[in-house]
């Protein structure tokens, strides 16, 4: 993709199967593995983004009454245009929340008593943590009633849910998509442990890694193979994702027959690295350190060298009034992460709101190794 | 289920509005207001076909 574009017809490249007249609408990647893809859609192509959208909302329950806020930088990324574009095809009530910043998207929500509220977990986390520590508002009393959660798989992760949940008194959601895909995948309001993966739209099937064979049992792992049904100006067929996905051996309690994906997205081949021989993903840590009473929001994970051994550091924030419980968690924090990702970490514990915060998706993990 | 059983009779006046809105894209070619709007209810009538239309055309009776 990157080779082929910024050429003619610019800035596509001869990837695009419309006439640039055609094209309406330009996205582009956030380019965590390299340059960004730029992205054309179609008119048709921005609806069909929209429905695909709308299946998610209505199976999270989202209805006409609703009135939802979008605390989101309306920019390039796709992130939340086409929640934005969906909430209104349903019918409900969109406040764009673009540039304001924190505190005064806060504000505005409980000025206007939202119902709903769409970000990425990180920041939805931040939105709560802003509103209890700088301006003496708990979040759980806005009358927020459900979230949608994308940009990362923290909605699926229980012990990040839980926290979400808990901070605002609401249901939280998963949602996974991407900007060459589509809004592939969803939660609904039963919460199985997993999402649906929208059957209608999209084909997914699951390749083993190491064999690409492709597998249809359960509760097998492999990466995504997607491809989008109806998408025009630059289809996306036989896409390899790098997402890791496993189906779901059971039905969904909400009667819907789009197949289940347990646990949601698992990882990502590119996220998953050999530390000390054994396979690392960071999904792992986060499900340790957000399952963890005593502990803040925010964490960071570096791996570097000492002389020809690898080390992992974890930093994490301790909550105000838990030194004394420090040892405690000390101990518990190293037992799970052992059972969890069978590695040793140093734990280097930073003061509540020092570790950096972050809008868009998160950056926690840091691999050193390459520069060392 | 009663939905069932009407989902060919849907999908029939989707096709309807479909031609109907060719042929006003047709007629519309030097009509800018026309033509644009045209193509937007086109794209909304393709959501339409991606729902109903397609499950119709795939059931084993047809």
């Amino acid at each position: 993709m990157r080779d082929v574009q910024r050429k003619d017809p610019f800035p596509y490249g001869d990837n695009l199967c419309v006439s640039l007249e055609a094209v309406c609408e330009f996205r582009q990647t956030s380019g965590t593995t390299g340059q960004p893809i730029y992205q054309a859609d179609t008119w048709q192509d921005w609806e069909w983004w929209a429905e695909c959208w709308s299946y998610t909302l209505w199976a999270q329950g989202y209805r006409p009454r609703d009135r939802v806020f979008i605390p989101f930088g309306y920019n390039v990324f796709v992130a939340f245009w086409a929640g934005h574009y969906a909430a209104e095809k349903i019918g409900c009530e969109v406040v764009p929340g673009g540039v304001l910043d924190t505190q005064a998207r806060i504000l505005k929500m409980r000025e206007l008593r939202a119902t709903a509220l769409m970000g990425t977990p990180t920041y939805i986390l931040l939105m709560a943590d802003t509103a209890k520590s700088k301006m003496n508002i708990d979040p759980s009393g806005l009358g927020i009633l459900k979230i949608t959660c994308a940009g990362e798989p923290g909605a699926s992760i229980p012990g990040t849910k839980n926290r979400l949940e808990s901070a605002w008194g609401a249901k939280v959601f998963d949602h996974a998509g991407a900007t060459e895909i589509g809004a592939w995948s969803y939660e609904c309001s039963a919460q199985p442990g997993g999402m649906h993966v929208n059957d209608a739209f999209f084909l997914v099937e699951i390749e083993d890694i190491d064999t690409g064979e492709i597998i249809e049992t359960p509760e097998r792992r492999g990466k995504m193979i997607i491809t989008a049904l109806d998408r025009y100006a630059q289809p996306c067929i036989r896409f390899d994702s790098k997402d890791i996905i496993e189906w779901d051996s059971k039905e969904c309690a909400c009667n819907r027959t789009f197949r289940l994906i347990k646990g949601g997205v698992l990882g990502r081949t590119d996220d998953i690295t050999k530390v000390k021989g054994v396979l690392l993903s960071p999904i792992a840590i986060e499900q340790v350190v957000r399952g963890i009473e005593g502990l803040g929001d925010e964490f960071e994970v570096v791996v570097d060298k000492v002389g020809y051994i690898d080390r992992i550091t974890l930093k994490i924030e301790l909550l105000p009034g838990m030194e004394k419980r420090r040892s405690a968690i000390d101990q518990i924090l190293k037992d799970q992460l052992r059972l969890q990702t069978n590695l040793g970490y140093r734990l280097e514990y930073h003061e509540i709101g020092t570790l950096p915060r972050y809008n868009v998706k998160a950056k926690r993990f840091k691999d050193l190794r390459e520069h060392s | 289920m009663e939905f069932d059983n009407n989902l060919s009779e849907i999908s029939a006046k989707i096709q309807l509005l479909k031609k109907t809105a060719v042929e006003l894209k047709k007629l519309g070619e030097n009509f800018p207001a026309l033509e644009k709007n045209i193509a937007r209810i086109l794209a909304s009538l393709k959501m339409l076909e991606l729902n109903i239309s397609d499950i119709v055309d795939l059931s084993p009776d047809r």
